[in-house]
């Protein structure tokens, strides 16, 4: 019975390829990013770390240590490296940037050597690489005191913490230079010697504190390691499940169409004898055998990806492990396995229904099943989602409330995939009303064969959907973010006012009498305010390059302080009058803001100095000689702050990318499928005069209403997801979202290039159908 | 001799499946004409290449050699392109089912030749035909919801609505009942007899071809 049913299979290697690949490419991005999150892990947890020192001790003076072992002390002090451009480098903290040179494991050196006196230096090799500098060149680096000094780079090296907290220094100096700079210090004494705990033992005695052994230090490391690996794990698996969710869509509409083809196959084995039981069976252990062909061509093609994917990181210089563990090969099986046969499930018992009879007739098509109880699911999920999200759509949330609001969005949208067969109905009836009055034939052909079967529409349209609506949400909860701030900031400062700031943020006021113009200067700090600690903003100058009410001689507050316009107000002993209450949020105020500079409290730093009508380029010539220093302009500023989130939106993007993929394959799939179905049909069309250009237009054009459907829902359903997540994670009215536009257009743009990349293939079959073949009457 | 015309004829047409042990002729050098303004039936049994014959006359099967030609224009000459506008424009197709697109209405079905060729619908001669094959009140049904018989008589409309030089029948009522078969093939005779078409009918059933102005008889792969 299976061997019939496993060599009708054979006989059609078409449709048993297309299911295939349906299911390797589900299981191999899921495998992939199970592959791609192992190997994180391991790289996290093993990389990088040292094994040459015994035990560490927190010491600012080493000459004891050294009656017990050989003892190497670490320095840590400012340094800074000057880009190309005259400006500092970022992405790191120049108060620890710069350490001593030492033969320990700590440096790995990539080439040259390392620095051997005053005047050169080893750099990492990331900071070398962006600022331009490799062994042999010169570099200017700047001091804490604002002087700066050219040094000569000699070596480029990697750096291995030993202990979870160590900071990545980026320029090695010789060990006499880097004492100086560092007040004559150490940050900590490593310790060498074959026996750890005899030295700890020793050093305790001598009355050192903090002393840590290798192995007490490597095994903090791990745990603080594997906790890292647990989230960067979980993040990827949490697109690694949307791939797989797309994934069972593909996979389960190609089996149900796959099933359907074969009705007078089964109906003729029901003929010849074969009872229901026996067609359900065969069906089904059908579903595992090519479940478990796709699981292990998608298993090996996900440990494939991933091995891509971490050599390409490693070619960006990461040190990074490829690790493989069997977990991740038997999801990919289970998934495989799994998500086959219970697709195959439901066709299967239809399959086993066809009564004999269907054999001798030609024209027997499977009932429909009917919708009712998966639309009526369908409403209530979204009933219940769109409840919960409205009883929580007040601004002032608490997380459970939150929590709430967010699981009814997503509870909408399940809401929303259940009632997909009635929403494509819905919306491609009325279209087709249109088409077929004033459209051409290949559009109403087209448009009507979408919605043959709109429950395969739906299912095809519902992986894209799940794609976009996640891409979609992001990109509104990214937009929104982008929007609030870059309003806030716009409430804060004029258009044409110019910003000095540190290139690292926060800075010394020493640049303040250097400022061309009508400068304002802006401090944040601490301080008693009322008799409690808060926080107070200075501002100086005369505020004409900020759009904000300024204190006057007296104070600003924000409205949740409770006092009004009139009240008094005591900041850090002096008593001032309210000259007014703010509500909004701000980017330059923060707490009490006060106009005196005499209330600069002990920790204050300068946010910025806001230049009105300001000379872009006298002011960049009073700043050439200060790389701390950056001159910037009211959208820059804006971007400085927006840049990282593209970027990580872009990481998100990426990653979803691949279950848009695996959705624009069941496109295809779908499109080849009911090409092979429509086989007579489409011979007729061409006997009564369809030329082969036409018939790929009409399958084309219904790709791209499939496509553009589901890209349409996907997008609605990802600006109101999205809308819900920044409500939820901003406090912001639902509706107060903003439409990211681009990823909008680009989006519903890129679903018309799906559908009609996703149709070349089907178009061009359904194009060479043989007419004669195709109406041959057997 | 009278001066009847051909409206579709073929000259020393050979067509030959296999090749090797394998080889069969379908058609053996078959000269065969095919006059305007009657009703041709061919007959013979299975096998013996009856639609063959009719698939290559049509322009639907490429002959392995000989000539056909649709009026003056000569088949074997023609690439793909010029062959579908050819059908569309020339030439009526009924089937013997698997005739109407099902995602189409009657109405649809019946003018779809026109539409592909981006010509405009003859509203009075189109409501003459769809009179003539009495389906006025189901031009809004989709295939599905028409009767096999009523089927056919949509096919035979869309064969007719060009006014082609000639409409190629295969085996048109193989699928009907009694009753549904004499409503056909009366309506074909009509087409003949009314609007002067030129009908060619492949059939194995005798009294389909008794409709016929004129029988010819292949067995073999040849005319007898």
């Amino acid at each position: 019975m299976l061997r019939a049913v496993l060599r009708d299979l054979r006989a059609h290697p078409g449709r048993v390829s297309m299911t295939l690949v349906a299911i390797v490419l589900g299981v191999g991005f899921v495998v992939a990013t199970w592959v791609v999150s192992d190997s994180a892990a391991a790289t996290i947890v093993s990389g990088q770390t040292r094994a040459d020192f015994a035990v560490i001790v927190r010491t600012k003076d080493p000459a004891p240590l050294a009656s017990i072992a050989r003892a190497e002390g670490v320095v840590f002090g400012h340094s800074a490296v000057v880009k190309s451009d005259g400006k500092l480098g970022t992405g790191y903290f120049p108060e620890m940037a710069g350490t001593d040179w030492d033969a320990s494991d700590r440096f790995h050196l990539i080439g040259g050597r390392g620095p051997e006196k005053a005047g050169e230096v080893a750099l990492e090799e990331r900071t070398a690489k962006d600022a331009g500098h490799g062994v042999g060149s010169s570099v200017r680096l700047l001091r804490q005191d604002g002087t700066s000094e050219t040094v000569t780079v000699v070596g480029i090296y990697t750096y291995r913490t030993a202990a979870a907290d160590e900071p990545m220094p980026v320029v090695a100096y010789d060990e006499a230079t880097a004492l100086r700079l560092a007040g004559g210090s150490f940050a900590w004494v490593e310790l060498f010697g074959a026996d750890p705990d005899a030295i700890a033992a020793q050093a305790k005695a001598k009355g050192f504190e903090d002393v840590k052994t290798r192995q007490q230090i490597a095994d903090e490391r791990a745990k603080e390691a594997s906790q890292e690996a647990q989230i960067a794990r979980n993040f990827l698996l949490v697109f690694a499940g949307v791939a797989l969710m797309v994934g069972m869509f593909v996979i389960a509409n190609t089996f149900t169409m796959l099933v359907a083809q074969r009705t007078r196959y089964f109906a003729l084995l029901r003929a010849v004898g074969a009872k229901r039981r026996q067609v359900r069976r065969a069906i089904l252990a059908e579903a595992a055998v090519i479940g478990l062909i796709g699981a292990t061509v998608g298993a090996a093609l996900g440990v494939g990806l991933g091995w891509v994917a971490m050599t390409l990181l490693r070619s960006t210089g990461e040190t990074v492990i490829f690790a493989v563990s069997p977990l991740a090969i038997l999801v990919g099986y289970l998934v495989g396995l799994v998500v086959t046969v219970v697709a195959a499930y439901g066709s299967a018992r239809r399959g086993a229904a066809v009564p004999p009879v269907a054999a001798l007739g030609t024209d027997y098509a499977l009932p429909r099943r009917s919708l009712v109880i998966r639309t009526v699911l369908g409403f209530l999920a979204l009933g219940g989602g769109t409840t919960m999200v409205l009883l929580t759509s007040h601004t002032d949330l608490s997380d459970w409330q939150r929590v709430v609001g967010m699981a009814g969005a997503l509870l909408g949208c399940v809401g929303l995939l259940l009632l997909a067969p009635l929403l494509a109905s819905a919306v491609l009836i009325p279209l087709s009303r249109v088409v077929s009055q004033r459209g051409s034939v290949v559009a109403r052909v087209a448009v009507r064969n979408s919605i043959r079967d709109p429950r395969r529409t739906a299912a095809t349209a519902s992986a894209l959907m799940i794609g976009l609506a996640l891409v979609t949400a992001f990109a509104t909860v990214g937009e929104s973010l982008s929007d609030t701030f870059s309003r806030v900031v716009k409430a804060d400062i004029r258009a044409e006012t110019l910003v000095v700031r540190g290139v690292n943020g926060p800075t010394q006021d020493d640049i303040v009498p250097k400022v061309p113009g009508d400068a304002t200067a802006v401090y944040h700090g601490w301080g008693e305010v009322d008799g409690r600690d808060r926080s107070i903003t200075v501002v100086r100058g005369n505020g004409k390059g900020l759009a904000r009410e300024l204190p006057r001689g007296g104070a600003l507050v924000r409205e949740q302080f409770g006092k009004k316009v009139g009240d008094t107000v005591t900041v850090m002993g002096k008593t001032l009058r309210i000259n007014g209450v703010y509500v909004d949020e701000s980017f330059l105020y923060n707490g009490v803001v006060v106009d005196d500079p005499a209330l600069l409290g002990e920790h204050s730093y300068l946010d910025g100095v806001y230049v009105a009508d300001a000379d872009r380029r006298a002011l960049d010539a009073a700043f050439a000689e200060r790389p701390d220093i950056i001159v910037m302009d009211r959208e820059q500023l804006i971007m400085e702050f927006i840049g990282p989130l593209q970027l990580a939106l872009g990481i998100v993007y990426a990653l979803l990318g691949a279950a848009v993929l695996i959705a624009v394959f069941g496109v295809v799939n779908t499109l080849a499928l009911s090409v092979l179905e429509r086989t007579r049909e489409i011979g007729v069309f061409r006997a009564v005069g369809a030329s082969r250009g036409l018939v790929r237009r009409a399958i084309r054009r219904e790709s791209v209403v499939i496509a553009t459907y589901g890209g349409l829902l996907g997008v609605g359903i990802g600006v109101l997801l999205g809308g819900v997540m920044q409500h939820v994670i901003l406090s912001q009215p639902i509706f107060s979202m903003a439409v990211p536009l681009p990823v909008v257009a680009g989006a519903l743009g890129g679903m018309v290039v799906v559908g009609v990349l996703a149709a070349l293939w089907p178009a061009r079959r359904a194009a060479r159908t043989d007419v004669l073949a195709a109406i041959a009457t057997t | 001799m009278t001066t009847k015309k051909a409206a579709a004829r073929a000259v020393e047409l050979t067509k030959i499946y296999g090749e090797g042990d394998a080889r069969v002729a379908a058609l053996d050098c078959v000269d065969v004409q095919f006059y305007q303004g009657e009703l041709t039936a061919i007959m013979g049994p299975s096998g013996s290449g009856k639609s063959t014959l009719m698939h290559c006359v049509a322009g639907l099967d490429k002959a392995t050699a000989g000539r056909t030609w649709i009026g003056d224009t000569e088949l074997t000459k023609l690439g793909d392109d010029a062959l579908t506008a050819l059908r569309r424009d020339r030439v009526g197709f009924v089937f013997q089912a698997f005739n109407l697109l099902p995602t189409l209405t009657a109405w649809e079905n019946i003018v779809l030749p026109l539409d592909l060729a981006g010509k405009r619908v003859d509203r009075a001669f189109a409501d003459t035909i769809v009179n003539a094959v009495g389906l006025g009140d189901r031009l809004k049904h989709r295939p599905s919801q028409l009767s096999g018989g009523q089927q056919q008589r949509v096919a035979c409309a869309r064969a007719l609505i060009t006014r082609p030089d000639v409409i190629f029948a295969d085996e048109p009522t193989g699928a009907l009942d009694s009753q549904s078969s004499k409503e056909l093939l009366d309506f074909l005779r009509r087409s003949v007899d009314e609007l002067g078409q030129t009908v060619v009918m492949v059939t194995h059933d005798p009294t389909a071809a008794s409709y016929a102005d004129r029988i010819i008889k292949l067995a073999d792969g040849r005319v007898l």
